[in-house]
């Protein structure tokens, strides 16, 4: 809100520098964003008369002015369309430097030169219009320098008053704080009113029909009323508060809003049918042309004033075009009401209308407050629109709320702010803030609230009141202690960031994706899916309008846009949520994606040319099994093909639960797996598919997995205890054999595993080989394969029948050649 | 046999090996020497024969043996090595290779910050909590004492389902479901995704990181809350990082505070950073609303507490001169890889 100084300065006496008075306003709750100079900036710039009009000879929709600008005659070239021959504009010439910092240069415009230019008011920095050229008054002598006419340049406080502080959206709301601050008396206007007309119930008449939604409705009749500008000083006031002056009329409802936060509204009294006014709510189909000039349907949900025909003003909101102040006016019916904010704020977000009366009714308002606002701007009107004041008020104020009382324990106030302040100290505040104190004693106050303070209903927001005034800087701040709740754990959190410090160790490189991805996106990874998926009804865009179920489309879409940035290899992970509904609602998961891309886990000097797609697999295997060992999640000696005994990989082809939970389609179905753990479907690992790897020219492989990481996570931080070392040697013996190509490595091990003795200990595979004189799809495997006892040391003959009988086993399960020698 | 028959065997060892002509000859002469059944092994048998007097110095002197003699044939093979090789062709050894390792990984920037915070806490004795992402509009708004037309929810556009809940627009929910679950005290911490319907600009995106944390006890003041971020301000940022705090309006919180780090960039003199001012604007903290208690059961008179929130994007950006938000989705490795610690 904006709020100029010397305005306040008619309610409380500031003798400090606007700067000190933002920082005392600050730091009390009122946060001053910014202070603007109105009127700075203007030297220069000075009224011209217009003396013709001509539209420009080439260019389009511009005029060309010659104006005189008090002591010769020049040519401008304008773009704005609201001039006419004798009117005074603001005028800046050739090198005159304009607020915003432009310097006005000499310049030909399709032809003709212009010597300066005629501003508008957002150009001058006085208000936000842009629509035309800014009008002076008529009579202004041309040559007149603009800041003779605004006045010398004043500071105004652009402040953000927070919700809770609807008394704030007012000068002597603001002036109170500032009174409350700086230790000064808040002066109120003086309101004399000379009622000189006949009894408005003469003439007029009002009746509330919804008396919870209008809790008090207040009419003064004001006639007589000659339209004309408002007072230099007004229209100056409301152009730096940021409205635009209108007239006389229009201006006094405008500037007694401002200063007291009571919104009014003036309807021309003639265009009232019969004088009487309802306050009803519209009837379905009822419609009405607001001030703007917009036609507005209305429903039953807004409240609306009527006089015996039509709606003619929507409550609290915008009064109508019908009803509005306008040349011919003479009589005015002056509103000064109550309307409920819940009712206000629904018919605006309805209309889509928001205005400065609506937001201070939405906010709440003084409901004590509503008749001396009416008050004063009759008084005004008397005094600046030649308005005579009918007798009386007809004030409908159906309940009169109770005043609030609250009790103030001085022992509270310190244990909450952690702060040794005495009790009268806490009790001046309350006073210096208008707040009355009835009672107290040594270790409390009662506390009166007044009506204008609607956000005080609890002694903590009294004790708010007390630190903002007293000042947060004087409230100490404790050393810090650790203080410890006994049996709160966090362990699922901390192996989060296990998994994270043991990826990024592994040379992974974390990314963050937003929640939110394009349905496009996730029909291009899983178009089956699409009724599980959670859709935002208002999306920011369609790029971001379905909720994630899944991480590896925006996983794929990173390494895609990498990889157009120049990077063919990378090394990426995500943790993260993704959202699903089924039967039971909707649901959402942890989960971990890792991508890679290119050759990736080489090293310097292997970089050149892209991985095998098993070589890609197996870094990604591999960085999964590394990742499950942190875990907790051991491989077993005999060694599965997953690197641990609960975990298992499964053909994608497979019908398993995991299909519906991972978009399985986006990958090779022939080069990815499932993964089941502890029989449960946990995850997808493969190689993205070569459509999608076409599509986005994605030259190198891409490998990817997710996984749901609630169960493997469990058991991270387990205990484990430690086994007794072997006390005797043990003996290695290979075997090698052929096998047709299709063998893996899993059937193999599968094989010996079925066999196994006890003494068999490990299964090392180290070498796989093709050649030619193993034949067309055949190839080479050897195994290590280690033999130990743990209470003597075996002899030679001994692990040679084992290991003969193990060799012998492989040939029954398998078709295979063993190779001796 | 006497101490000295055994240095003197010593140092017709120590000649011996360095008459060696190849490694094969040391190889040898280490048998003879020091092997299982080699001269020091008989040695150390007759040591048990010997007179007792003389047992001490002739330990010493096998000792000497085994130690000198191991240390001689070593430096010997070296030598005898390095002539072989000479002789030859030298292989390779080029230290300046680039090393063989994996390539860097980094943590996301917001992960950092999540993960510093969660640790700086932690040593308060904080411990993580969570929430989910899709909320209720009880835990969102209405436990949090933001009545359906109060205008605070102005502040703050919302992402509503179809299914009547919402995307949380804070952290703060995570407040009340901790404390339905636990009696005081409670001492928690909870980061998480919140989102809110601003349009993506280089300072706002519609998907963002907050901090939550609450004290909730017996006499836990205001003074604590003032405590407890100074000293978080001064482990996240360094040690000359001032706070200051301003009083402000949440619907949750009374009093409610907005607090401010003093710009680490100009330390306070002012900069384009702190946009001159020398403060930088981190987000809102206060003590717990009592009808905050009333919602989760507490007794409002025996315990009090304190709530702050954090925005970790706005930290992750101060903290590592980040100008633009998109950057931390974007997720372009150039980017990622600076930051990898």
């Amino acid at each position: 809100m904006k709020v100029p100084i010397n305005w306040l300065k008619e309610y409380v006496q500031i003798d400090c520098s606007a700067g000190e008075l933002s920082e005392r306003l600050t730091f009390s709750g009122l946060e001053v964003e910014g202070i603007e100079h109105y009127g700075s900036g203007l030297n220069g710039i000075a009224s011209a008369v217009i003396l013709s009009v001509e539209p420009h000879p080439s260019a389009e929709g511009f005029l060309v002015c010659g104006v005189y600008d008090g002591r010769r005659e020049l040519s401008v070239v304008c773009g704005a369309r609201n001039v006419k021959v004798g009117d005074s504009v603001a005028f800046a010439g050739i090198g005159t430097v304009l607020p915003g910092g432009r310097r006005i240069e000499q310049v030909e415009i399709q032809g003709v030169e212009s010597e300066g230019m005629l501003c508008a008011e957002d150009e001058l920095g006085l208000s936000d219009d842009h629509s035309g050229v800014m009008i002076l008054p008529e009579d202004t002598p041309a040559g007149t320098p603009l800041p003779q006419m605004i006045g010398p340049p004043e500071p105004v406080l652009n402040i953000e008053v927070t919700p809770n502080r609807a008394d704030c959206l007012s000068m002597i709301g603001i002036a109170r704080e500032i009174a409350a601050l700086l230790g000064k008396p808040l002066r109120l206007p003086e309101v004399r009113l000379d009622e000189t007309a006949y009894p408005i119930e003469d003439a007029a008449s009002v009746r509330i029909e919804d008396a919870e939604a209008c809790p008090r409705y207040t009419a003064r009749l004001v006639s007589g009323i000659k339209l004309a500008a408002s007072p230099p000083w007004m229209r100056r006031r409301l152009f730096e508060c940021g409205i635009r002056p209108i007239n006389n009329a229009v201006d006094i409802t405008n500037y007694v809003m401002l200063e007291c936060g009571q919104p009014l509204h003036a309807f021309d009294m003639a265009c009232l049918k019969d004088g009487g006014i309802v306050v009803r709510r519209a009837k379905e189909g009822e419609m009405i042309t607001t001030l703007d000039g917009a036609a507005r349907s209305l429903t039953p949900a807004m409240l609306v004033i009527a006089d015996a025909r039509t709606p003619v003003a929507l409550a609290g909101v915008m009064g109508g075009a019908s009803s509005g102040i306008s040349g011919s006016t003479g009589t005015i019916l002056l509103e000064s009401a109550c309307f409920k904010p819940a009712v206000v704020r629904k018919a605006s977000k309805l209309t889509g209308l928001s205005s400065e009366s609506s937001r201070r009714f939405e906010h709440g308002i003084d409901m004590e407050n509503v008749e001396w606002a009416s008050r004063r701007a009759a008084a005004l009107l008397t005094s600046f629109a030649g308005g005579h004041v009918a007798r009386g008020v007809i004030d409908l104020f159906a309940a009169r709320p109770q005043r609030k009382k609250i009790i103030c324990r001085f022992g509270r106030v310190r244990k909450l702010l952690g702060l040794k302040i005495p009790g009268d100290r806490v009790m001046d505040i309350f006073r210096s803030l208008d707040l009355d104190v009835s009672e107290s004693n040594k270790s409390y106050c009662l506390v009166n609230v007044p009506s204008f303070r609607l956000d005080l209903e609890n002694e903590a927001d009294l004790i708010e009141e007390v630190a903002r005034i007293h000042g947060l800087d004087k409230i100490p701040g404790s050393a810090s202690r650790c203080t410890v709740v006994p049996d709160a754990d966090d362990a699922l959190s901390r192996a989060v960031a296990l998994c994270r410090s043991h990826l990024c160790g592994l040379g992974l490189t974390e990314i963050m994706n937003y929640s939110f991805v394009s349905d496009t996106l996730l029909d291009m990874f899983a178009s089956g899916n699409a009724q599980g998926r959670v859709i935002l009804p208002r999306p920011i865009s369609a790029e971001h309008s379905v909720l994630r179920n899944s991480l590896l489309p925006q996983m794929g879409d990173t390494l895609r846009r990498n990889c157009s940035r120049q990077t063919e290899k990378a090394a990426l992970f995500e943790m993260g949520r993704v959202f699903f509904k089924d039967e039971k609602g909707l649901i959402e998961e942890e989960r971990l994606c890792i991508g890679l891309m290119g050759p990736v886990g080489r090293s310097g000097l292997d970089r050149r040319g892209a991985p095998s797609e098993e070589e890609l697999f197996l870094w990604l295997k591999g960085i999964f099994e590394s990742l499950c060992h942190s875990l907790g999640l051991k491989g077993d000696p005999l060694g599965f093909s997953s690197g641990c005994s609960r975990i298992v990989f499964s053909a994608t082809d497979r019908k398993t639960p995991a299909r519906q939970l991972f978009p399985a389609a986006c990958l090779e179905k022939d080069r990815s797996v499932f993964i089941l753990f502890d029989g449960q479907p946990v995850g997808i690992m493969g190689l993205l598919k070569q459509s999608i790897r076409d599509e986005w020219r994605l030259r190198m492989p891409v490998a990817l997995v997710e996984l749901t990481t609630g169960s493997i996570l469990q058991e991270a931080f387990t205990t484990r205890s430690a086994a007794k070392l072997p006390m005797y040697p043990s003996v290695r013996r290979d075997v090698a054999m052929v096998v047709s190509e299709n063998v893996t490595h899993e059937s193999v091990l599968e094989a010996m595993r079925k066999i196994a003795p006890k003494e068999l200990t490990s299964i090392d595979l180290f070498d796989i080989y093709y050649s030619k004189d193993l034949g067309m799809s055949c190839k080479g495997m050897a195994y290590s394969l280690e033999y130990r006892s743990l209470d003597r040391t075996l002899t030679d003959d001994e692990v040679n029948e084992l290991h003969a009988a193990i060799k012998a086993g492989i040939k029954t399960e398998l078709e295979v050649e063993i190779r001796e020698g | 046999m006497k101490a000295q028959d055994i240095l003197d065997l010593k140092s017709k060892a120590i000649e011996e090996c360095h008459n060696a002509g190849s490694s094969e000859e040391l190889e040898a002469i280490r048998i003879k020497f020091l092997g299982r059944n080699g001269l020091l092994q008989e040695i150390m048998k007759g040591l048990k024969g010997a007179e007792p007097s003389e047992r001490p110095a002739m330990g010493r002197a096998a000792n000497e043996l085994k130690q000198e003699l191991g240390a001689n044939i070593g430096s010997c093979r070296d030598l005898l090595g390095a002539a072989k090789s000479g002789g030859k062709k030298r292989v390779a050894f080029d230290y300046t290779l680039p090393g063989r390792w994996h390539g860097r990984g980094a943590r996301h920037p917001i992960s950092a910050v999540i993960e510093d915070a969660v640790r700086i806490f932690a040593s308060l004795g904080f411990t993580v909590a969570d929430g989910p992402d899709i909320e209720t509009e009880y835990y969102n708004f209405d436990a949090l004492n933001t009545p359906a037309d109060h205008p605070s929810r102005d502040t703050q556009d919302t992402f509503w389902l179809e299914s009547g809940e919402l995307l949380r627009t804070q952290t703060s929910p995570v407040q009340i479901r901790v404390m339905e679950q636990q009696k005081p005290p409670v001492r928690i911490i909870a980061p998480g995704r919140c989102y809110r319907r601003d349009t993506t600009d280089a300072t706002h995106s519609a998907n963002f990181h907050q901090i939550e944390g609450l004290y909730v006890d017996e006499n836990v003041s205001m003074a604590d809350l003032k405590g407890d971020i100074t000293y978080f301000a001064r482990k996240m940022m360094g040690p000359e990082v001032k706070v200051r705090f301003r009083p402000h309006f949440f619907p949750f919180t009374e009093p409610s505070v907005e607090y401010d780090f003093s710009c680490h960039v100009c330390k306070g003199a002012g900069c384009r950073v702190c946009k001159n001012s020398g403060w930088i604007e981190i987000s809102g903290a206060g003590m717990v609303h009592p009808r905050v208690f009333g919602f989760v059961g507490y007794d409002s008179e025996k315990t009090t507490g304190y709530a702050f929130g954090m925005g970790v994007e706005r930290i992750a950006m101060i903290k590592y001169g980040i100008n633009d938000i998109r950057l931390l989705y974007d997720n372009d490795i150039r980017f990622l890889e600076q930051l990898s610690s």
